[in-house]
């Protein structure tokens, strides 16, 4: 008798083996989109993961807004004014603005954001140090605010666009509490939240009294995968329409799908081998230079990156304001490299250690062919891969790096600013080697002017100083690349992977 | 019997004192959760000593672990380093998925291996015999997360029968099921076969035989029923070994369960997340070893006298 039990046993699951199971294509008017990571709370001064950002950007709204084409914009302020020298931010809020629970927007809901952000709720998250410009904030009537500031902060307008300065229901949280809050986020923006399973998803419907006018998709699906082969099989299957994980070897598999599209697009992160001007052969600029000469970074973007990515010539995207369209890398030539090589007095076969990140497939390859480059010129190039958390917090603060390490950097903010003073200013934890009092000075002064022309101009310079002091190899901006099913339409992929799904549509 | 379970149960708290303590130490060694939690961003010295004292970090560790400890007592594993949501909250939701994947990838296992065994051994030496035995090699031979990327590539995405990922209905449970129960099945193939070839040559059997009985009585009743302590052995044991193996199977396919949760709260150091994690996961193992002792003795009651 068992064995017959046994039999229709199997028998059951062949069947159900074989009967269609798998969920059809998505329902019309909801959209699923993939993330990589669960931020684990959706309160906006919690975390700083992109994928936060993914989906909170539909939930919140910000006093200003940045579009998909990085431009500012106004958000729930109208327009703003500086007053007292610089030392007052003046902005007119918007008027009958309601949070996704009916609470009025209004002077004090800002007052009460900032107050938390700053104050000791903030500081036990990472959103504070990026507002800590700002001294207070004062209601002047229902819809006017003053931002007192402590010091200047040209980069403010745009940090008001996001993450930590999303503003917050007052009411809300203070009568369902900040844990209830973590997992269920009121905002003012175009979706509202409708349930939370950690680690599987959020989900989203629309918001018809937004203030900019209802979105036209009715749900809104993020599901939290964070294998790019699994996101990409979700894609392919049709029960993803965005995904967002996708490497530069796979990218042909979305390419060839007919059902899908590939969005292949300038992105924030940027790519480089810093140098160590401290010790090894890389101690002198005039080997620094050689290596430069030495590597063709034209050809690792197209055999590595398979094209998706652009050389630069400082540590910052096109996009990014203090880019520099007339400062040109020192173009590859070998033989040039070799005599450089020669005449700074480097023995053939010296030493040079590549430290990278391990678990970063794709610059697993970039740095062999980096290595191969450097073979070539004659000198004896290694690789040392690090478990990430290692190299970034031990490794290269403690100023323990090889000649050469990998950095790899992707501001949302898109200002030179943030990446070139935490790279290059004395005494900060990306810039364990050098004390440059040039250097320091210009990174300081930018810092106070507001004046935008006058800023950019001295971004320019320090990019200027910094590829003559050859600090780094510049290597690559690499593209934002997503996998979108067809039947999305009026998708306006964002470089940053900060979503807002307003516009979009369905079939 | 009691005062075998007394002491099995004293070691099974050692045991997983032990595991917590290493655990935890070894997590420590690397990285700065402030760290990971800033993403690499615009953060000064000060901010990260902020955060390190609101989550607890500047304490010593003797002190944090004892904390971790006396919360354990109470059920108590604080609460995630990522976004604060109570460690106890995210296990009660991830160990009933491993737990089900886990079941039915040893269910599958253990329907498939027991007639393909004793099949085997009946057949010994004769074609059907090789055969299971030739497919068990190969069973055997298969790393399993290329199994699970050739099952989604041929069922999800070429025939688009079966969903690619996640844990949604009955039918999300088959691929993540049959990539850990093709190996388990593999292995106890064998075993199967091995310690029915033992029991078939038994005396008692032949006794059985001769008294008319028919096959399958014979087979499934007198010899399975003698054979099945090896098996049980080896099947709890393996229990243990799949948890391992499924941290893996379960990222593959997405799966929301202990493993993506201690590999994620290993990528952010999520200590909490990690501590508690781990120390339900040895308590389960702990918990199987033991279940198994007491199995054995139910099927054998000659263990039970002793």
């Amino acid at each position: 008798m068992k064995m017959s039990t046994t039999l229709k046993a199997l028998g059951l699951a062949a069947t159900v083996a074989l009967a269609p199971l798998a969920a059809p294509a998505q329902a019309a008017g909801t959209m699923s989109v993939a993330i990589a990571l669960d931020p684990g709370s959706w309160d906006p001064i919690d975390t700083f993961v992109v994928d936060w950002s993914s989906a909170a950007n539909n939930i919140f709204d910000g006093l200003t807004a940045r579009g998909a084409d990085m431009k500012l914009k106004p958000g729930l302020a109208t327009s703003w004014e500086f007053l007292d020298n610089n030392g007052r931010i003046r902005f007119k809020l918007r008027e009958n603005v309601k949070f996704q629970n009916g609470e009025p927007f209004n002077a004090d809901a800002v007052k009460f954001t900032f107050d938390r952000l700053l104050g000791d709720e903030g500081k036990k998250g990472p959103q504070q140090s990026n507002y800590t410009s700002i001294d207070h904030v004062e209601v002047v009537d229902a819809n006017t605010v003053d931002f007192v500031m402590k010091q200047p902060d040209p980069v403010l307008l745009t940090k008001l666009a996001g993450y930590g300065a999303m503003i917050v229901p007052p009411k809300y949280i203070q009568e369902k509490g900040d844990d209830y809050f973590n997992t269920h986020p009121v905002g003012t923006g175009p979706y509202k939240f409708v349930s939370y399973e950690p680690k599987v998803s959020l989900t989203l419907e629309a918001f018809p009294d937004h203030w900019g006018g209802a979105p036209k998709l009715d749900k809104l699906v993020f599901r939290m995968i964070a294998e790019a082969n699994t996101q990409i099989a979700e894609l392919q299957a049709g029960r993803l329409d965005v995904a967002t994980l996708i490497p530069f070897g796979l990218a042909p598999t979305v390419e060839k799908d007919p059902k899908l599209s590939l969005i292949s697009i300038t992105g924030p992160t940027v790519v480089a081998l810093r140098l160590n001007t401290k010790n090894g052969i890389t101690k002198d600029v005039n080997v620094r230079k050689a290596l430069i000469t030495g590597i063709d970074r034209d050809a690792i973007i197209k055999a590595v990156l398979l094209g998706h990515a652009k050389p630069i010539a400082s540590f910052q995207a096109d996009l990014s304001f203090g880019y520099d369209p007339n400062l040109k890398p020192l173009s590859f030539d070998l033989a040039k490299a070799k005599q450089m090589l020669q005449q700074a007095g480097v023995a053939a076969g010296a030493p040079i250690k590549i430290d990278f990140r391990g678990n970063d497939a794709t610059f697993r390859e970039v740095a062999q062919a980096a290595a191969g480059y450097l073979q070539a010129l004659g000198l004896k190039a290694s690789l040392q891969p690090y478990e990430t958390p290692v190299l970034l917090n031990d490794i290269i603060p403690n100023g323990k790096t090889d000649e050469a390490w990998h950095n790899a950097w992707g501001g949302w903010t898109f200002d030179y600013d943030n990446t070139a003073y935490l790279m290059y200013h004395s005494g900060e934890k990306w810039n364990p080697y050098d004390k440059d009092p040039k250097l320091d000075a210009m990174l300081e002064k930018q810092r106070g002017i507001y004046d935008v022309k006058e800023r950019e101009k001295i971004l320019q310079e320090i990019a200027r100083y910094v590829a003559d002091q050859a600090l780094e190899i510049p290597l690559y901006n690499q593209n934002t690349i997503y996998g979108v099913n067809k039947r999305v339409k009026n998708f306006d992929a964002p470089a940053d992977r900060r979503f807002r799904f307003t516009e979009t549509t369905v079939e | 019997m009691a005062g075998f379970i007394l002491k099995r149960l004293l070691q099974a708290i050692f045991v997983v004192l032990a595991v917590t303590l290493i655990v935890s130490f070894a997590i420590r060694l690397s990285g700065d959760p402030a760290v990971m939690l800033a993403g690499g961003s615009n953060i000064t010295e000060k901010d990260l000593q902020n955060i390190r004292q609101a989550l607890g970090l500047e304490r010593p560790f003797y002190v944090q672990y004892l904390a971790f400890l006396k919360g354990l007592l109470v059920g108590d594993f604080g609460r995630s380093f990522m976004g604060g949501t109570p460690v106890s909250l995210l296990i009660s939701k991830a160990l009933p998925a491993t737990l089900l994947l886990a079941f039915a990838s040893l269910l599958l296992s253990i329907v498939l291996s027991v007639p393909l065994g004793v099949h085997a051994a009946v057949n010994r030496g004769r074609w059907p015999d090789q055969l299971i035995r030739i497919l068990s090699l190969v069973g055997l031979s298969f790393p399993n997360f290329w199994l699970a990327i050739m099952m989604v590539l041929f069922f999800s995405i070429t025939l688009g029968l079966l969903p690619p990922s996640g844990m949604e209905g009955p039918e999300s449970f088959i691929m993540p099921a049959l990539t850990m129960g093709i190996i388990l099945t593999a292995t106890n193939v064998r075993l199967v076969r091995t310690s029915m070839l033992e029991t078939l040559s038994q005396q008692y059997i032949m006794v059985a035989r001769s008294k008319g009985l028919k096959d399958w009585v014979v087979l499934y009743k007198h010899a399975l029923r003698n054979s099945a302590i090896p098996l049980v052995t080896y099947i709890g044991l393996q229990f243990g070994s799949l948890i391992g193996g499924i941290v893996i199977v379960e990222r593959v396919f997405n799966w929301p369960g202990m493993g993506t949760l201690a590999f994620d709260a290993i990528s952010a150091r999520d200590y909490p997340v990690l501590q508690g994690s781990i120390t339900v996961l040895a308590l389960f193992i702990v918990l199987i070893n033991l279940l198994v002792d007491i199995a054995y003795g139910l099927i054998d009651p000659r263990i039970r006298t002793e």
